[in-house]
C-alpha cells in the first residue's frame, strides 16, 4: 500500500518536473500579467509615478467613454459577426473541395494555407500596395477609391484581409476533421440512395459539429482581440471607423501624451469579460442545438 | 591604489561621415550634401575606472545614426573617462522608453519630443539641468529662445534642444514659371497665397490634376494658420482649448477652403499618402512642410526645381510650428555630471556644426545662423528663421495626442462629410474639454 502511494507521487513529481518549464512560462508570463492587469485597472498609472490605487474609478471612465460607446464597441462587434460566419464559411468550403480526389490538390493546399503562415504585419503592408489608390485593386477594376482612407470602405478592407488569412488554418482544422469521418457512414449512405446534397447536411454536418465549435470559438476570440493588422493598416482611422476595443487599450496605454495605464488595463478586463460571456452563450446554443437534432 | 592605464584601441566606422568635416577649405562650397564613407582609427590613453553613460534616441535614418556615433566618437577621443554606449531604439520608442522607465531600467540620457516632454518634468523622472549649464559656462542665449524655452517648465530647463524644424513653404519653380507667376517671397501675405494656389491650379489633364496648394487634414499643418490669425490652440496655461475661437474657425474656413474650390487638395486626393510626394510629382505647387522635405527631395526627386520662403503672414502676421527634441537627463542617472558632459558636446558648437553641414537638421545655436551653410543653402535657412518669427512649440499640454487627434478629425469631417467649417471646430473644441475634465 505505502508503496503503491510513494510510487504516486514519484510519478507525479515526475509529471511536474516535465511540465515545470511551460508552467513556468505560464505563471509568470500568464498568470502574473493577467493579475497583475487586474490590478492595475483599479488604479491610476502613468507608467512614469508609481500606480495610485482608484477603486473603480478607471471603470467608471471606460464605461462613459464616448470612444469606446460611440466606435469600439461596435465595431468589434461588427468585426466578429461579419468576420467569424464568413471564414467558417470559406475555410469549410475550401476543406471540402481538399478533401475530393482533385488534382494536385496538396500544392492548392499548401496554397491555402500559405497567408497563413506570413506575418500578418507583412500581410498588411501587401494589403495597404494592393488598396493603395494607385494600387493593383484599382487598377485590375478601374476605380479610384481610396480605401483605406475612406470610412464607408476601410474596415471592410481589414476584414477582407482576415478572411484570406485565416481560413488556411481553419481550412487545415476542418479537413482532419472531415478525414475523421468514417468512410463506412458514407458508404452506407450511397446504399441507402442518399445523393451527395444529402450526405453533406446529414453525415458531414453533423459530424462535423464539435470542429464547428472548436473553429467558431476560436474565430470569436481571435476576431475579438484584433489588433495588428489595425495597427498597421488605418490605426484607428479614417475617423475611427476601424478603430476597436484592442485599438483603443493601446491608444489608452501608448499613444495618449498623458498615458492612461489604469484604464487601459479596466478595457482590457472588460474584454476579457465580453469574450467568457459570448463564448460561454456560445457554447449553450451549439450544444442546445445539438441535442434537439439527435 | 594608482589608477591604471591601459592602450585602447578604438575602431570606428563612421560611415557617411560628412567629407567636407575638419578640412576649413571644403566647408563653404557644399551645395549638394556630399556623403562618403571614412574610418576613423585612433590609439587612446583610457583610464581603467571608466564612467559608463548609456543613450538613447530613436533611429530615424542610418545617415543620421551614423552622424550621431561619428560626433560620439569624438566624445570619447576627449574624454577617454567616460565611455558612452548608445543603444538605438527601433519602433515605438516613447512605448519603449515609458515601459524602461517603470522598470527603473532607463538609459542615463535620451531623446524628448516636443510633444511629450513636459509629462515627464511632472512626474519628475527627468533632471533638472540649470546648475550643471552655468557650471560650464552654457547660457540660455547661446540657444534659439523659442527652442530653449519650449523645455522649461516650472521656471527650470529640463533638456537641451538638439535640433529642429519649422515649417516653410516650398513651391515648385516650373509650375510657376508655368502660370508666369513671381516666386513667393517672405513678405507675401494670406491673399497673396490664395491668388498663387489659384493662378497654379490647372485641371485640364484629369489623369495628373495640378492644385496651387496641398492642405493635408494634419494637425502639425493646420495650427500655423490659427497663429497667423491671431489665434491659439490651447489658452496660455493649456487648461482650456481655443479651438472654437473666432480666430481658429476662421484659419480653418481660410485653410480648408482651397480644397473646397478646387485650388488645392489633400494628399488622399490625388492618391498619396503625405504632401511630400505630392509636391515632389509636381501635383501641386506648393506644400508647408519641414526640412525633411529637403533632403526627401534631393532623394526621391532630384530633378524638381523647388524654392522655400517662410510661411506668408495672415491678418495678425507671422506664425509657424517648432518641432524640436532635446537631450534629457534621467533622473535615476548615477553619473548626472558625466550625462552632462555627452549632452554639452553634442549640443556645443563645433558639434551643432556639423550637424548643420551633415544638411540632416538644423542646429539650435543662435550663433549659427550666419554660418555660410545657410549663404549656399537658401532653402535650409527659410526653415532656420522660421523659428525666429512668432514660432510656437509643437506642443498642446498634458491631453495634446487628443487635441492632435481632434483637429485632424475636424479638418477629416469637414472634407470628408463636408460638415460646416464651424460646427467642426466645435466638436473637436467638446471633445479636448472632455478629454481635460477626465484628467
Amino acid at each position: 500500500m505505502t508503496t503503491f502511494r510513494n510510487k504516486k507521487i514519484t510519478e507525479a513529481l515526475t509529471g511536474y518536473l516535465f511540465v515545470a518549464p511551460w508552467l513556468f512560462i505560464f505563471f509568470t508570463f500568464s498568470v502574473f500579467s493577467l493579475g497583475y492587469a487586474l490590478y492595475l485597472s483599479f488604479t491610476k498609472y502613468n507608467l512614469l509615478s508609481p500606480p495610485v490605487w482608484w477603486g473603480l474609478g478607471s471603470y467608471q471612465r471606460v464605461l462613459t467613454d464616448d470612444l469606446f460607446w460611440q466606435k469600439a464597441l461596435p465595431n468589434t462587434f461588427k468585426y466578429v459577426l461579419i468576420v467569424v460566419p464568413l471564414q467558417t464559411l470559406v475555410s469549410l468550403i475550401l476543406a471540402f473541395a481538399m478533401d475530393q480526389k482533385l488534382r494536385a490538390r496538396k500544392l492548392f493546399r499548401t496554397i491555402f494555407y500559405l497567408p497563413s503562415v506570413t506575418s500578418s504585419v507583412v500581410i498588411s503592408l501587401i494589403f495597404v500596395w494592393l488598396f493603395a489608390p494607385q494600387g493593383v485593386f484599382n487598377q485590375i477594376f478601374g476605380l479610384t477609391i481610396n480605401w483605406l482612407d475612406n470610412v464607408n470602405t476601410a474596415f471592410y478592407v481589414i476584414m477582407g484581409m482576415n478572411i484570406f488569412t485565416t481560413s488556411g488554418t481553419l481550412m487545415l482544422i476542418f479537413l482532419s476533421g472531415l478525414q475523421d469521418i468514417p468512410t463506412t457512414l458514407y458508404e452506407a449512405a450511397e446504399i441507402d440512395g442518399a445523393d451527395k446534397l444529402q450526405t453533406f447536411m446529414y453525415i458531414t454536418v453533423p459530424m462535423l459539429r464539435p470542429i464547428l465549435f472548436f473553429v467558431i470559438t476560436v474565430s470569436v476570440i481571435g476576431c475579438f482581440q484584433v489588433f495588428d493588422q489595425i495597427f498597421v493598416m488605418t490605426s484607428g482611422g479614417p475617423l475611427d471607423s476601424t478603430t476597436t476595443i484592442t485599438y483603443l487599450i493601446y491608444k489608452w496605454a501608448f499613444r495618449d501624451t498623458t498615458v492612461k495605464m489604469g484604464q487601459a488595463s479596466a478595457l482590457s478586463v472588460v474584454l476579457a469579460l465580453i469574450i467568457i460571456a459570448v463564448t460561454f452563450i456560445q457554447r449553450r446554443v451549439i450544444e442546445g442545438s445539438g441535442s434537439t437534432t439527435e | 591604489m594608482k589608477s591604471q592605464f591601459k592602450i585602447l584601441s578604438l575602431l570606428f566606422i563612421a560611415a557617411f561621415l560628412l567629407a567636407a568635416c575638419g578640412t576649413p577649405a571644403a566647408v563653404a562650397p557644399i551645395k549638394e550634401t556630399q556623403i562618403v564613407t571614412v574610418k576613423e582609427t585612433q590609439i587612446v590613453e583610457v583610464a581603467a575606472t571608466q564612467t559608463e553613460v548609456r543613450l538613447s534616441g530613436w533611429a530615424s535614418s542610418p545617415s543620421e545614426t551614423a552622424l550621431l556615433e561619428s560626433l560620439l566618437y569624438r566624445f570619447s577621443v576627449e574624454n577617454p573617462g567616460i565611455t558612452v554606449k548608445y543603444e538605438p531604439i527601433t519602433g515605438d520608442y516613447k512605448q519603449a522608453l515609458l515601459t524602461a522607465i517603470a522598470a527603473g531600467t532607463e538609459p542615463d540620457l535620451y531623446y524628448m519630443d516636443i510633444a511629450w516632454w513636459q509629462e515627464f518634468a511632472k512626474n519628475d523622472v527627468i533632471l533638472p539641468v540649470d546648475d550643471l549649464m552655468s557650471a560650464s559656462g552654457v547660457k540660455n542665449e547661446d540657444f534659439i529662445p523659442s527652442l530653449i524655452d519650449a523645455f522649461k517648465f516650472d521656471g527650470k530647463t529640463y533638456g537641451i534642444p538638439k535640433d529642429f524644424n519649422t515649417l516653410g513653404l516650398f513651391y515648385n519653380k516650373d509650375l510657376f514659371d508655368k502660370a508666369g507667376l513671381d516666386y513667393p517671397t517672405d513678405d507675401w501675405t494670406w491673399d497673396d497665397l490664395k491668388t498663387a494656389a489659384e493662378k497654379t491650379t490647372d485641371l485640364t489633364d484629369a489623369t495628373k490634376p495640378i492644385y496651387g496648394i496641398c492642405a493635408a487634414a494634419d494637425p502639425g499643418r493646420f495650427p500655423i494658420f490659427v497663429f497667423q490669425n491671431g489665434g491659439t490652440v490651447m489658452n496660455a496655461d493649456f487648461t482650456d482649448t481655443t479651438l472654437d475661437s473666432d480666430e481658429a474657425i476662421a484659419a480653418a474656413q481660410y485653410y480648408t477652403d482651397f480644397r473646397a474650390n478646387k485650388t488645392g487638395a489633400a494628399p488622399a486626393d490625388v492618391g498619396e499618402g503625405w504632401q511630400g510626394t505630392v509636391f515632389g510629382k509636381g501635383q501641386c505647387a506648393m506644400v508647408y512642410e519641414g526640412g525633411w522635405l529637403i533632403s526627401y527631395m534631393r532623394d526621391q526627386f532630384p530633378g524638381t526645381k523647388y524654392g522655400v520662403v517662410i510661411p506668408p503672414a495672415g491678418p495678425a502676421g507671422e506664425g509657424n510650428l517648432i518641432f524640436t527634441v532635446a537631450w534629457g537627463i534621467s533622473k535615476n542617472t548615477k553619473n548626472p555630471e558625466a550625462a552632462w558632459k555627452v549632452v554639452d558636446f553634442l549640443t556645443n558648437e563645433a558639434s551643432q556644426t556639423t550637424v548643420l553641414q551633415s544638411g540632416f537638421a538644423l542646429p539650435t545655436r543662435i550663433s549659427l545662423q550666419a554660418n555660410e551653410y545657410f549663404t549656399n543653402n537658401p532653402n535650409s535657412a527659410a526653415i532656420f528663421n522660421g523659428a525666429l518669427n512668432n514660432a510656437q512649440p509643437f506642443f498642446w499640454g498634458s491631453v495634446g495626442s487628443d487635441v492632435n487627434d481632434q483637429m485632424g478629425k475636424a479638418l477629416e469631417r469637414v472634407y470628408k462629410e463636408n460638415q460646416p467649417v464651424a460646427d467642426a471646430l466645435k466638436q473637436a473644441a467638446t471633445a479636448v474639454r472632455e478629454a481635460l475634465a477626465a484628467q
